[in-house]
């Protein structure tokens, strides 16, 4: 029974998106009681199935009655159970910031809805073409979420991270085109099977390998494909920085933990060597120049920026390193890294609505204006680093003792070294925040008189309880990660067994 | 027969209009070629004018002027067009057509009601709703389908189920989705034509703190 409702996750917030649109014809403040209810059923929903998925096992449903694999599959295994609720509980929690923020219109919330609708067809997917469908719509709808600032800088961003966008996707599609002509099916249980029969080290599969693996590290924003990321992080509107860099750049790196498990399995990295050294070389660059890139910026959402294309790094180190530790480690720093910088991006557009600070310099004296403001950021940056207990310690723990336990010893060095780094970024900030006698924006934001038409004196409610709860639940994630470490156990055991 | 002069005098037309113009609207829009379009909102291709100048601001440019023989031959043709859209919809299913062909053909009867009959005019009367209509019933016809197969057989979008609902009801309800693809298409081509036609003249180019 619960097998043919996975369709709901997707439908769920499609339906929620019309209704957006039918309630925005009626009345301008219905759009977004609509979403936000839409988005409660949503949680409601994937954290439903999720903890069947994760408790009963894998459910799996073959739209339409046709059976997979001609027909498209959806599939709620351990680990799209996680991000599935992940990308519910979020979106919903980035929602009420963003009807607290910027009150965007109906095609505001319309296209928030059809991005949750994406980004959970992506997640739950059992079919590498519908994956590039759900790509796609969760692409389109980024763009326009992006450009919904209305600025001529948002604007140029979305349409960088269009043609970005754009031509990933299409190279993803070019590699599963390549999968289809060497196999002749689109399912992913299926091609696994299929793709071992026709060998690996077939140029087609190669071929499709690269290209999928070229296009998804695109949309996760890799060193050198990274530079639609900071532009679109840092111009588009608050709620919508927060909302993307959270969510639509996990999925993609969780579509490539798919497609590297599912469809390539383990035995092909045995096969092709190559493969793996080259997807781990890629990675670690990722995570030392996007460390370097990040130490250098001056703006605070855009060092948050380059901060994620070093973390993006780390996760794809751990999926490519594939010992059963990193891997795990890898989705849990998928998972960290979402909370941790949505709650700073909250931060960074709560602080630039109070002060106007969006600069490192600016941030100066800000924790003794705003204290709970600046003690939780300060915390969700300390998880970021990796201090424990907090989740951004326990990702970056497994990974590095999965690149130990694989022999990789150079890969644990990086790790440590990326380590020094974030902590150089993220202390500067906190130094400033903290030390720093306060900024000509910080004192005009609280003296009065100077301040700016429309600032408030303090950060909104909703704002400061988001990113309290995104400090508590990175120590939480932290604590909780031995549990999640046995309920993820038989699906990587499935997944990475070769 | 226009040489390199030309061109060099009508570029220190385009930028004297633009000094002239620059302090009436936030336009930050810089254009240094010479041959560039001095208001780059309005391009039209109307070929030199007295000036020299190859296109003209949408304020100096001659206003629509009916025909009656284009009213006349859209009036007659429109209704074949648009029944031709929905014969290609319906065809979806079973044979060569769908909503994506079809929505286009069918779009365009209102795209040519605009080139009749004005742009403004017809802009004017399509209002945002009635594109929201069709928006509602395409998407909704598919959703409803998709729901409805769980009140017919056990799966969301379970075509098959509606074999026992109703004779031949696949084939029924794959062709409703069709249709429903088509009502969004046409409502989607037209929305983009005349958003294009009738320019987005509310663009706020402003601060970044203005926005939010």
């Amino acid at each position: 029974m619960t097998d043919t409702l996975v369709p709901l996750l997707v439908a769920g917030p499609l339906l929620g998106a019309l209704l957006t649109v039918a309630a925005g014809l009626l009345d301008d403040r219905a759009p977004p009681v609509v979403a936000v209810l839409t988005l409660v059923g949503q949680v409601g929903l994937a954290g439903w199935m999720g903890s069947r998925a994760l408790l009963d096992g894998p459910l799996s449903n073959g739209v339409g009655g046709f059976v997979a694999p001609y027909g498209i599959e959806l599939v709620v295994d351990g680990v799209s159970a996680v991000i599935v609720s992940l990308v519910a509980l979020v979106s919903l929690g980035v929602l009420f910031y963003a009807v607290d923020d910027d009150p965007g219109g109906t095609a505001f919330y319309t296209e928030y809805l059809l991005l949750v609708a994406g980004l959970s067809g992506m997640s739950v997917t059992g079919d590498v073409f519908n994956l590039y469908v759900f790509l796609e719509i969760s692409g389109l709808a980024t763009y326009a979420l992006v450009a919904s600032a209305g600025t001529g800088r948002s604007a140029v961003a979305a349409l960088k991270y269009l043609l970005f966008g754009t031509v990933a996707a299409s190279l993803y599609l070019l590699g599963v085109g390549y999968a289809l002509v060497a196999t002749g099916t689109l399912n992913m249980a299926d091609l696994s099977v299929k793709l071992a029969q026709v060998g690996y080290d077939s140029p087609l599969v190669l071929a499709s390998f690269g290209f999928i693996v070229v296009g998804l590290a695109t949309k996760a924003a890799l060193f050198p494909l990274h530079t639609w990321q900071p532009d679109a992080y840092n111009d588009a509107p608050d709620s919508v920085s927060a909302f993307i860099s959270a969510l639509v750049s996990t999925v993609a790196a969780y579509a490539l933990f798919r497609l590297l498990y599912t469809v390539y399995t383990p035995a092909f990295f045995e096969a092709v060597p190559v493969a793996r050294d080259a997807l781990v070389v890629f990675a670690t660059l990722s995570i030392v120049v996007g460390s370097v890139l990040a130490v250098v910026q001056s703006e605070v959402k855009r060092m948050l920026a380059y901060s994620s294309v070093s973390q993006y790094g780390l996760v794809v180190v751990g999926l490519a390193i594939g010992t059963p530790a990193a891997v795990f480690g890898a989705v849990v720093h998928l998972v960290g890294h979402a909370v941790m910088k949505g709650g700073l991006f909250v931060a960074a557009g709560t602080v630039d609505d109070l002060t106007g600070a969006r600069t490192v310099d600016e941030y100066a004296g800000l924790a003794d204006r705003f204290p709970v403001l600046g003690g939780a950021s300060a915390l969700l940056m300390l998880a970021m680093v990796g201090v424990p207990p907090a989740v951004g310690f326990a990702g970056k723990w497994y990974i590095a003792l999965g690149a130990v336990r694989a022999g990789t010893w150079p890969v644990a060095v990086i790790i440590f070294g990326s380590t020094l780094l974030t902590l150089a970024y993220f202390t500067l900030l906190i130094e400033r925040m903290f030390v720093a006698p306060a900024s000509p924006s910080v004192r005009a934001a609280t003296d009065g008189g100077e301040r700016g038409l429309d600032r408030p004196d303090r950060p909104s409610r909703v704002a400061l309880t988001l990113i309290v709860v995104a400090a508590v639940a990175a120590i939480a994630l932290g604590l909780a990660v031995t549990n999640l470490q046995v309920a993820l156990e038989p699906t990587l055991d499935t997944l990475l067994a070769t | 027969m226009s040489g390199p002069d030309d061109r060099e005098t009508a570029g220190i037309d385009a930028t004297t209009d633009r000094a002239v113009g620059a302090d009436s609207g936030p336009d930050t829009v810089t254009t240094p070629t010479p041959d560039t379009d001095p208001d780059p909102d309005m391009v039209t291709d109307t070929g030199p004018d007295s000036a020299g100048r190859v296109s003209r601001p949408a304020a100096e440019r001659q206003p629509y002027v009916e025909s009656t023989i284009i009213m006349t031959t859209v009036r007659v043709i429109a209704p074949f067009v648009l029944t031709l859209g929905a014969f290609v919809m319906f065809h979806g299913a079973s044979s060569a057509g769908g909503g994506f062909q079809g929505g286009v053909i069918a779009a365009t009867t209102v795209i040519m009601l605009g080139f009749a009959f004005g742009i403004n005019p017809v802009a004017d009367r399509l209002r945002n709703e009635y594109l929201g209509v069709l928006l509602i019933l395409g998407v909704g016809t598919f959703l409803a389908i998709g729901f409805g197969g769980y009140l017919a057989g056990d799966t969301f979008l379970e075509v098959s189920a509606y074999e026992t609902v109703i004779d031949h009801g696949s084939k029924y309800s794959i062709e409703l989705v069709e249709v429903g693809i088509g009502v969004v298409v046409a409502g989607v081509i037209t929305g983009l034509f005349f958003l294009l036609g009738t320019g987005i003249d509310s663009v706020a180019i402003g601060t970044e703190d203005d926005t939010e």
